[in-house]
């Protein structure tokens, strides 16, 4: 900034660069001669983004089963039948048989799906206490009011977990059983029900409340379970690390999805021979079929899928990146030629002025 | 006074509204008139108190809170806020009322604090001392208490603490000087005089025992016009009646200077004095691009409530199917369940409006207002336009149209003064055909040269009698050296008097004359001395003064000489003084006078005629009757004059050069090339006014003038003129239209036009049968296919009306209008841009303006440099915040149709609330403060690129719509890019799922790095502050976003935003997304401006690549050939 030396009058403004609108800038254009080789390049290296992504979504393996029992499809369509207007829909099992003819690459995943489930719904999405899910003694006696009509009990006893959210649970289960050899025995395949649920979630967000006495079932005294519920909240695991506002499935459960077709991870394989994955052979999913989803048109599957780095099959961004990068390098080929037919074009204008 | 004010209250009480009286009458020390007096009204008069404030401590909250809710932006966004209160809304209320309560808070601080400031002022003036005469003795007061028929002491440097009727002074000739700095700004001494018969009255003592009373109209704002009448009482004749002026009243705000004390009554107090009454403020004016940004909010609100509607009709679509409507796992309270369907839709559809209402943000109508009060301050900054001789710059007094001086289409300028310098000087004298040319002064001893061959006896008789003439019929005053400050000059070396005037010419005048041997001495006692040849003293007695009026163009004075004759001397304009002359060389003077004038040169004639003492006193008779009269004073003035001024004998003519402004002719060009056109409208005569015009090269020499002038019309009629150019001017422009705008008229015919306010009038003047509209037609359209129009002989009025038709023509142009004198306040007011020139004719036309500038030459940076930057950066700003808003919202309506029509937001609430507050609110503010597309030194070379943003180029509809489509377009990319990524899929590479806000956060972080890169490409000037805001906020969002994301916040009751950031950032797929979709939203603009600019470049565009070539190709040198060269065509 520039100070000049004379004398300045009362009302003579300051000479500085700023106040002159003359602070040294950088001016760039955005012309042709610039934007081709930008084109060109941006238009390669999403080329070769896309191809790697698109490959690497490729490598993923996935294996899905609606298993909602719709008719005909399946020995699930009892269970299906069974629970039609019925309210709690009866205790009920079925199965999903399945082979590999060869290695399902691991780690491998195991998900379940729902559609037309809108876990977004705005009504739906409030309905829970975080104050309550922290493990907040208050709280735990005095749901907050978004939870109605989840709030209280019939019998006037706050609800833990109160909300239309944990209402809904999903409370289907799975269990895996692998046949090696045909006619051979079923062995069940480790689930590791772990650290399916965010880390800060599961040890920051979700706590259970203090203990009384030793005892989660006595923390709870007092409340009532959701009305959906078997059971109450703190008989959700025998193990005491996943029991409580602190169970795995019930976090997972908690973060609302996105959109209406959504899957929730259930377990992980990951353990014994099946660390590397599932190997061939003869598989057998026992599902317990507990919850009601034709009601309102849904679908439930489950899904065992392998992740690579970039997470579950995913084709659409690689092909994305496939579309934008070749869009790149068309774009910078009809720039090209605009360029080369113009320039000489616009010379010329300007020589005639 | 018990019984007046018993009076007072009777009447208030019983008769219910008190009449409305014309005049009002002061009882000067409260003495009441004898009996026998009329009977007079009494009215109620306020006390001195002044109330500038506008609020009190009680009333301040709710009279604020209603006056900014009166604003309909403010009003809308209240009502959202009340929506969000009473129903059940997807937003919390926080997130359109922290906002708001933001805005109100902060704009009722300043105005509270203005308030505050204003009660302060208000106070120290309403407690200063004042000094009472009550009983023969002074007392000491509060201003506040001054009442109506008080009679007030002022010493000298104090101001009048109200208007005050000058009853006497201490000054033996009963007068004072005041200086109305405060008032109007013109720091030069003004003469007013005590009234006749109470001059005498210099002690306390005879003050009190004055009894008198005051006749006078009531309280009205001009600060130059004042009526009224005194009545003395004496106890032995008949009261005495004099005549008030504007002369004897003395205003509150000015000040007593080189004058101990004064006596004064006061006769308007508190808010009824001028000083207050000039308070009001001006109407708004509003510019062009607020009136496309509010015609742009109205389409977003059509679009906001189509959008909710959309959404309320497809809901219940939706929730026709029965499970869709009420899922078991999401039931509805017994209450909902009963509650009338239309009610319900009712309720949704606020709920949607109330979602979707930050299409139209708050932030915006902040924004614009911050910019153009920021941005303001470029022009007071501006070094170069502050001129360095006045130690004046230019003045800001609305920012309301920084951006209007960049889509000036008309500019009507006024000539002398603003064109010209108003430094007069004087050429030429022409004495019955001798011309008389005095040259520069050498050691006071004045040169004359005669050009013609010298007088005979009889002719020296009357030169000297014309030059006694000028030295006599003038109202300067004259600044001895004993005011001046600074070291004296002994009395014989020379005593230079400063003459002071309001005209300008006359200075040039008596200075000239001084030249020529004859110096003006001063007004003693009603004697006028003068310094004859002979270095002797003559004294005349000046009887009358027949003022200068802007419609007679004359004035008069009538002295009595030594000798005791009596002489009327006149001057004023040729036309004026022709056609009263009886005798005297007419012919030899009138072509002398008409020489000069078309050499561009000032003329003023002057006559005498000799009064014998009978026909005097006739004159002083009418004269009296005139003055003395309340009503239509002036109609009678005037008549009186008309008939004391004829029967002239013309004795010679002066010839007064005005300088042209430095620059004007340039700026003039390049106003021209810029496209804009230029009118001078001015109170000269056509020749005068026509050689400024060709030496200003607003004329050129191929320019074809058309004239519509009286003389003309005197041989044809009005029709026949008009209808004859018009079909000249027609034949030209359908040449034009085959010529296929070549853009350059160089090469074209150029028009000129000449009208004068007669032949104006005559056009406008409403005709019996209706057809004026025709005649007014036919001019505009003459008019408008001029290049240059000059408008002479107008009255202020009159400038007005031309502004006035032009402004209300078919397309609506954006006219400016820019003058320095208290006539061209009219138009200044008119234009949607009025422009003062800090000038010598007084500060009128620049307090009334919107943008005060020292020269015209300003004008050019003005409107090419300023002008231009301005209207860029808030048409950027206007349609980038209306982008960056569709941006937001369009996903968030998109979102609808995947959850249900729920009313879910798609973005946690504070992103919500911090969108438009903070993370993309620095950059566009920044932006529409330092963006500079091309140099400032490339505008100012190359007038034609203001063409470029002529008609409000960058805020048309295409433009807009341009904006929104891509917003549009970018908000599918955000919205569908997420919703492909989540669809059915895990992006973690643990295999954990992300939920709903993780969907949101990772939409919002998208588009606030489109929306900022956005402006970026816009952005063609980056000073480190740009980087430094620019990445500075990308930067703030990241952080804040961990932050908020990163800790448990105790205040808020949901967690949901709990690491949700920070997990979005572990997946690498997010990444890859974030790039991609920020390349895909930008791709569009990017190929836009580049084929744009390839294709159809701009006239600026084609600069801006040029410049850039040369930077790169060349250093500074050739630059600087470049910039010869571009001057050159």
């Amino acid at each position: 900034m520039t100070w000049s030396a004379t004398a300045r009058g009362a009302h003579q403004p300051d000479n500085t660069a700023f106040t002159q609108q003359r602070l040294p800038a950088w001016q760039p254009l955005l012309s042709a001669s610039i934007a081709l080789p930008l084109f060109f390049c941006a238009g390669l290296a999403f080329i070769g983004l896309g191809l790697g992504l698109y490959y690497s979504s490729n490598g993923i393996k996935e294996l899905e089963y609606d298993y909602t029992g719709d008719p005909g499809t399946g020995n699930c369509s009892v269970c299906a039948a069974a629970g039609q207007g019925r309210a709690p829909p009866p205790r009920c099992s079925c199965a999903w048989y399945f082979s590999l003819p060869e290695l399902f690459q691991g780690p491998v995943y195991l998900y379940y799906e729902l559609t037309n489930f809108y876990q977004n719904n705005r009504r739906y999405g409030v309905s829970r206490d975080d104050a309550q899910l922290s493990g907040l003694q208050s709280s735990l006696r005095h749901p907050v009011n978004e939870c109605y009509p989840y709030q209280y009990s019939a019998a006037g006893l706050p609800i833990a977990p109160c909300g239309a959210i944990a209402n809904s649970l999903f409370n289907d289960s799975f269990s895996l059983w692998h046949q090696r050899l045909p006619g051979g025995p079923y062995v069940e395949v480790p689930l590791d029900r772990t650290g399916i649920a965010w880390w800060t979630d599961y040890h920051v967000k979700f706590r259970n409340p203090p203990l009384v006495n030793g005892s989660l079932a006595l923390a709870f005294q007092g409340t009532a379970p959701p009305p959906n519920w078997h059971r109450p909240v703190y008989e959700l695991s025998p193990d005491p690390n996943n029991t409580g506002f602190i169970n795995q499935d019930f976090v997972v459960w908690m973060r609302t999805a996105a959109l209406p077709t959504f899957r929730k991870l259930y377990a992980r394989i990951r353990q014994g021979n099946y660390s590397a994955g599932l190997p061939r052979g003869t598989y057998r999913v026992n599902i317990t079929y507990n919850y009601p989803v034709r009601s309102f048109g849904g679908h439930k599957l489950i899904i065992f899928s392998s992740i690579s780095w970039m997470g579950g099959k995913n084709p659409f961004l690689g092909i994305a990146y496939l579309v934008v990068g070749s869009l790149c390098i068309l774009m910078g080929f009809v720039m090209l030629v605009v360029y080369i037919r113009y320039q000489d074009q616009n010379d010329e204008d300007e020589d005639d002025e | 006074m018990d019984c007046t004010l018993v009076r007072t209250l009777v009447r208030r009480y019983c008769a219910g509204e008190e009449d409305w009286v014309d005049s009002r009458t002061v009882y000067v020390g409260h003495r009441e008139p004898p009996p026998g007096a009329e009977a007079y009204i009494p009215q109620r008069c306020p006390d001195n108190r002044i109330v500038s404030s506008k609020y009190t401590f009680w009333n301040f909250i709710p009279k604020n809170l209603f006056e900014q809710f009166r604003r309909i932006a403010n009003f809308y966004f209240l009502i959202i806020f009340l929506v969000q209160l009473i129903i059940d809304t997807p937003t919390s209320p926080v997130t359109s009322g922290l906002p708001l309560f933001f805005v109100i808070t902060v704009t009722a601080i300043k105005q509270g604090y203005e308030d505050w400031l204003r009660h302060k002022a208000d106070s120290a003036v309403n407690q200063c001392p004042v000094h009472f005469v009550q009983h023969g003795r002074l007392v000491r007061k509060q201003s506040r208490k001054l009442r109506v028929g008080d009679i007030v002491m002022v010493k000298e440097d104090e101001t009048f603490p109200c208007d005050l009727i000058f009853l006497s002074s201490s000054r033996v000739d009963g007068t004072c000087h005041v200086t109305t700095a405060s008032l109007d700004g013109e720091s030069s001494h003004k003469t007013h005089y005590a009234v006749q018969d109470t001059k005498g009255f210099r002690t306390e003592e005879d003050i009190d025992s004055l009894h008198a009373t005051i006749e006078c109209e009531q309280p009205q704002p001009d600060l130059y016009r004042f009526v009224g009448r005194i009545n003395v009482y004496s106890d032995l004749n008949d009261p005495v009646v004099r005549p008030l002026g504007s002369e004897n009243l003395l205003l509150r705000g000015a000040t007593l200077k080189n004058t101990e004390k004064i006596f004064g009554v006061a006769i308007y107090t508190g808010m009824e004095t001028k000083m207050a009454l000039n308070y009001q403020s001006k109407s708004q004016k509003r510019s062009a691009v607020e009136k496309s940004m509010n015609v742009f909010l109205i389409v977003y609100l059509c679009i906001l409530i189509s959008k909710a509607l959309i959404n309320t009709v497809m809901k219940y679509v939706w929730q026709s199917k029965p499970f869709q409507d009420e899922p078991w796992y999401n039931q509805k309270t017994e209450a909902e369940r009963q509650r009338n369907l239309l009610l319900r839709a009712f309720t949704d559809f606020l709920a949607f409006m109330v979602l979707f209402n930050y299409i139209i943000p708050v932030s915006m109508y902040v924004t614009v207002e911050m910019q153009k009060f920021l941005g303001s301050y470029f022009i007071t900054w501006d070094e170069e336009m502050f001129d360095e001789a006045t130690g004046e710059g230019p003045l800001v007094n609305t920012s309301d149209l920084n951006e209007e001086l960049g889509q000036v289409e008309y500019v009507f300028t006024d000539k002398t003064g603003t064109l010209t310098e108003n430094n007069m000087e004087f050429k030429e004298c022409c004495v019955e055909g001798h011309v008389y040319v005095p040259h520069a002064i050498c050691n006071g001893e004045a040169a004359i040269d005669m050009i013609d061959a010298s007088p005979g006896a009889g002719g020296r008789e009357r030169e000297e009698l014309f030059f006694r003439a000028i030295c006599l019929c003038h109202t300067i005053q004259v600044k001895d050296d004993d005011e001046v400050d600074g070291p004296r000059k002994s009395p014989d070396s020379g005593k230079r008097c400063a003459y002071i005037s309001s005209s300008p010419d006359e200075v040039a005048l008596v200075e000239g004359i001084q030249r020529l041997g004859f110096r003006y001495l001063r007004l003693k006692d009603n004697y006028m001395e003068l310094q004859n040849r002979d270095s002797d003293i003559e004294r005349f007695e000046l009887l009358e003064i027949l003022s200068f009026d802007s419609v007679r163009r004359r004035m008069s004075v009538i002295v009595r000489s030594a000798t005791g004759e009596i002489y009327l001397f006149c001057k004023g304009a040729d036309s004026s003084i022709f056609p009263r002359v009886i005798e005297g060389k007419v012919d030899q003077i009138r072509s002398r006078v008409e020489r000069n004038a078309v050499e561009g040169l000032r003329t003023l004639c002057v006559a005498y005629k000799r009064l014998i003492q009978e026909e005097y006193e006739g004159i002083y008779k009418l004269l009296q009757a005139a003055k003395v009269a309340l009503q239509d004073r002036e109609r009678k003035l005037a008549e009186a004059y008309e008939q004391i001024e004829k029967d002239l004998i013309l004795l010679g003519a002066t010839a007064v050069e005005d300088r042209l402004q430095e620059k004007a002719a340039d700026t003039v060009e390049a106003l021209q090339k810029a496209g804009v056109k230029v009118w001078v409208l001015t109170g000269d005569k056509v020749e005068t006014a026509a050689a400024a015009c060709y030496a200003c090269k607003l004329f050129r020499r191929n320019t074809q003038l058309l004239e519509v002038t009286t003389k003309r019309l005197e041989e044809q009629s009005l029709h026949d003129v008009l209808f004859e150019l018009s079909k000249t001017i027609l034949h030209c422009s359908a040449s034009l239209t085959r010529d296929n705008f070549s853009g350059l008229s160089a090469d074209m015919q150029d028009y000129g036009l000449i009208i004068d306010g007669a032949a104006l009038s005559l056009i406008m003047k409403p005709r019996e049968d209706g057809s004026s509209s025709n005649y007014r037609q036919l001019f505009l359209d003459i008019c408008r296919n001029c290049s240059a129009v000059l408008c002479c002989r107008m009255a202020p009025l009159q400038k007005a009306q031309i502004v006035k038709l032009i402004k209300f023509s078919k397309e609506h142009p954006i006219t400016l209008a820019i003058g320095d004198g208290a006539n061209d306040v009219s138009m200044i007011l008119e234009a949607h841009v009025g422009i003062g020139i800090i000038g010598k004719e007084g500060r009128q036309a620049a307090r009334n303006s919107d943008y005060a500038i020292p020269k015209f030459k300003h004008l050019k940076k003005m409107l090419l440099v300023h002008g231009h930057f301005y209207y860029i950066r808030i048409s950027e700003l206007v349609q980038y915040f209306f982008y960056k808003n569709v941006c937001f919202i369009f996903p968030q309506f998109l979102y609808q149709f995947f959850c249900g029509f729920s009313q879910q937001t798609l973005y946690d609430t504070a992103y919500l609330t911090l969108y438009n507050i903070s993370f993309t609110s620095l950059p566009i503010l920044l932006y529409s403060l330092m963006e500079q597309h091309v140099t400032m030194d490339t505008l100012k070379r190359d007038p034609a690129l203001y063409r470029d943003i002529a008609k409000n180029a960058l805020l048309r509809w295409r433009v807009f719509i341009y904006w929104t489509f891509l917003g549009v377009f970018d908000a599918l990319v955000f919205f569908f890019g997420a919703y492909f990524m989540f669809e059915n899929t895990t992006v973690t590479s643990n295999g954990q799922v992300f939920g709903n806000w993780t969907f949101g956060t990772l939409v919002f972080t998208v588009m606030v790095f489109t929306v900022t890169l956005k402006l970026a490409l816009d952005t063609h000037y980056w000073t480190w502050i740009n980087h430094f805001v620019i990445w500075g906020s990308l930067l703030f969002y990241v952080v804040f976003s961990l932050l908020w994301g990163g800790v448990i916040w105790p205040f808020l009751s949901y967690q949901r935003m709990y690491y949700v950031f920070i997990q979005m950032l572990s997946s690498g797929p997010a990444w890859l997304a974030i790039v991609l979709l920020v390349a895909v939203s930008l791709l569009p603009d990017v190929l836009k401006k580049v084929l744009c600019r390839q294709l159809w470049p701009s006239a600026t565009e084609r600069v801006q690549t040029r410049n850039q070539c040369l930077s790169v190709e060349q250093p500074t040198v050739f630059m600087l050939s470049q910039t010869s060269s571009g001057l050159t065509f």
